[in-house]
């Protein structure tokens, strides 16, 4: 009953069925400390009734974009059947250290709320499996190369014969068809061909990357979106369709102003650090034990940060009387506030600007963010809606990253 | 019957009418030429339906995060109706150089298949049709600070009494509820409070952001997601609900695993530039005239690349063998290849590259990216006419469906544009109704149409 998995079966050890089925059950959703309304609201029968519950989707994604959509889509009530090829299965459950226990951290953080069929796909018996699955899902994720699909007789045009009410969403570097279609789908590269690089880093250095792969993320963002339109398109025209995701659409999309700078007024973009173009004071600035972040918007925020400070003549001064004025001599100023910023530390910069109408905040690490009381606060709340995961030999915490899923739906009373 | 402007009106100019109808007039999806599926495919009766058809969005968002949930939820077919204050509108409005007229071309570029209704929420007359309006539509997206709108009468609880149904997406920085709710949200401060800043910047440098407001459009697609999650609620419970989304959450949500090493293995994460933690070399590199980016994931790849670079010695360098070693090495690895690298130029080494199979790319500058084959091909130009800047060019959408073409997009609105129109055929207000409000300064027409 119980795939073999090769190397990875010396990893888990053995495995209790009880276990193994307690796991599988669907969580029923733990009832919190009342929050007014943002815990779960029950229907007439009693019972919480999520969006995507009933709606079956079949999950042939790998890594990251895919599978961060389809675990929303898990989070928001779908049954997600996620399809791994026996053995290796998604790239990611190798990709460490850290591991906790045999598990990827990497892979544990973007693979909650789904079930694991392990499939081979290059076995026809296998293929035939995956086939029949699609004719009772209402959607199908997949992140091959264009066309590797339609090898194996699952393309959409093939699975469309069999359920033409199949939600077909394909994910990949460059879209479906073009030039580049054959091109895998790196979100490094995406993000290098489309601008997203040369508008991030110093100001007087070189290109860097955003931390995460905000690209992939991105993607998978539209991606879960775009399934739910197609959910809600079926139920006018009862058919479905093919939906093209793809990382540098996706990424070229969310340039938004940067591009349309370029498009209608011919003006190409630059590096800023952590600047803003044309407003100053509105950047980080290192500190005495880290940095901080200050969004000084106008005049009144301007003087505002010269009391904190305590460099009130800077409010005197001609050069930096307005906004305009003072983006015109920026070097001077931001050197002056910035050795000034230096003299103290972070929290006391956060405590004195405390009462100010300044958008002020700190650089955190990630621990830092994580003891962070805002982020505690929807950390309880999540875990109230949610119950925990646990893995057989580590504890997991279902909140990987923020607020379990980005938003809670209550209903009207 | 228009409204004056004051200043505004000096710049728009004289616009006929039958122009502005035929802007109103919504789009035939164009037929172009035959793609394979992706083009409209109709429904029985001929005609193309999309998947938010019928669905009216009620947007009382301003800046970034919201109107790009906002456009998308445009794109896929809803009617959205931007609420704006007069004179002023939404903030990005004023946001420039660069404008295009008297347009930004920030305001531009996120605004597109939205009608502007200009109304004073503050004169309770304003507030009246906010009201009335929410009880026609079917969403109402906001980005007010938590319990500004309650105090205006437009609260979730308030309007759920007029109409169950309507769901309420709030977004702001930090949540609805909690010890930071009441601050103002701004991707610069979130992305910083949310670690994004921690981890971007070069490897021995200080932090930076990402060059685009990435935690504001994050924000936006999870809030365009619930927004459908919950119109498929609505069909299950015959109710609608409120949504909170928030700069914070998004963000955090998105550090997917360098968030899972800090809370399950104690891990820290640093800034590595271009570069990968565990793979090498997977990063950017400096050319005669750019940069590229390889990323070399196996042995097979990496030798691949001294072949390209022609400094095939390093195969046989026992300290490079395997990735672990080229990772322990990394150092005097990448000094290697960095100086190789430069001697090229960066469309020279992409050539060279052609046929291996090691991933590689140019690190293309905005008008690098537009002159892609690819992105045109994707339909990524989006352009359209305005009725005062004339042609404008905005990012098209990321998304494409076999089941409906791209929309033929309206323009992003002059403010107020459509205050009339919604009044009349929306709320079905009478000509006696809507000149009292004209008169009373509650709305504002934009005298231009």
């Amino acid at each position: 009953m119980f795939a073999v998995f090769g190397g990875f079966q010396s990893r888990t050890g053995a495995l209790r069925p009880a276990v193994f089925k307690k796991l599988l059950q669907r969580d029923q959703p733990a009832r919190g400390p009342s929050r007014g309304r943002w815990v779960s609201v029950s229907n007439s029968g009693g019972e919480t009734v999520r969006p995507l519950e009933g709606i079956k989707v079949l999950d042939l994604t790998r890594v990251l974009a895919g599978p961060f959509a389809t675990m929303i889509l898990g989070d928001l009530g779908a049954e997600v059947i996620k399809v791994e090829r026996p053995g290796v299965g998604d790239d990611t459950r190798a990709w460490g250290p850290p591991f906790v226990g045999s598990e990827s951290v990497y892979f544990l953080s973007i693979n909650r709320n789904k079930k694991s069929l392990a499939v081979d796909l290059k076995n026809p018996r296998g293929a035939q499996v995956v086939r029949e699955l699609a004719g009772m899902c209402d959607v199908l994720v997949e992140n091959y190369l264009p066309g590797k699909l339609q090898e194996m007789g699952l393309g959409f045009d093939q699975l469309g014969e069999v359920n033409p009410q199949l939600i077909y969403c394909s994910i990949s570097g460059y879209g479906q068809t073009g030039p580049q279609a054959q091109s895998p789908g790196y979100d490094s590269i995406a993000s290098a061909v489309s601008g997203m690089m040369h508008i991030t880093g110093p100001e007087d250095g070189e290109p860097v990357r955003p931390g995460v792969a905000m690209t992939d993320l991105a993607t998978g963002l539209y991606a879960h979106g775009a399934i739910m339109a197609a959910l809600l398109q079926l139920q006018k025209t009862g058919r479905g369709g093919h939906i093209d995701c793809n990382l540098l659409s996706s990424q070229v999309s969310c340039l938004s102003h940067i591009a349309s700078n370029y498009l209608n007024a011919g003006k190409e973009a630059k590096r800023w650090g952590t600047a803003h173009e044309s407003i100053v004071p509105y950047q980080g600035f290192r500190t005495k034990d880290g940095h901080i972040v200050v969004a000084a918007g106008n005049d009144k925020q301007f003087v505002q940060v010269c009391q904190v400070l305590e460099l009130i003549e800077l409010t005197q001064d001609p050069n930096y009387k307005s906004n305009k004025l003072r983006v015109k001599n920026r070097k001077k100023l931001l050197q002056t506030l910035s050795q000034r910023f230096q003299q103290e530390k972070t929290a006391d910069w956060l405590r004195r600007f405390e009462g100010s109408s300044v958008p002020v905040g700190p650089i955190n690490s990630i621990r830092e963010v994580f003891s962070e009381p805002q982020i505690q606060a929807s950390a309880l709340q999540a875990a109230v809606l949610r119950g925990r995961l646990a893995a057989h030999s580590a504890r997991l915490h279902d909140y990987t990253s923020g607020a379990s899923h980005c938003f809670s739906i209550s209903a009207h009373i």
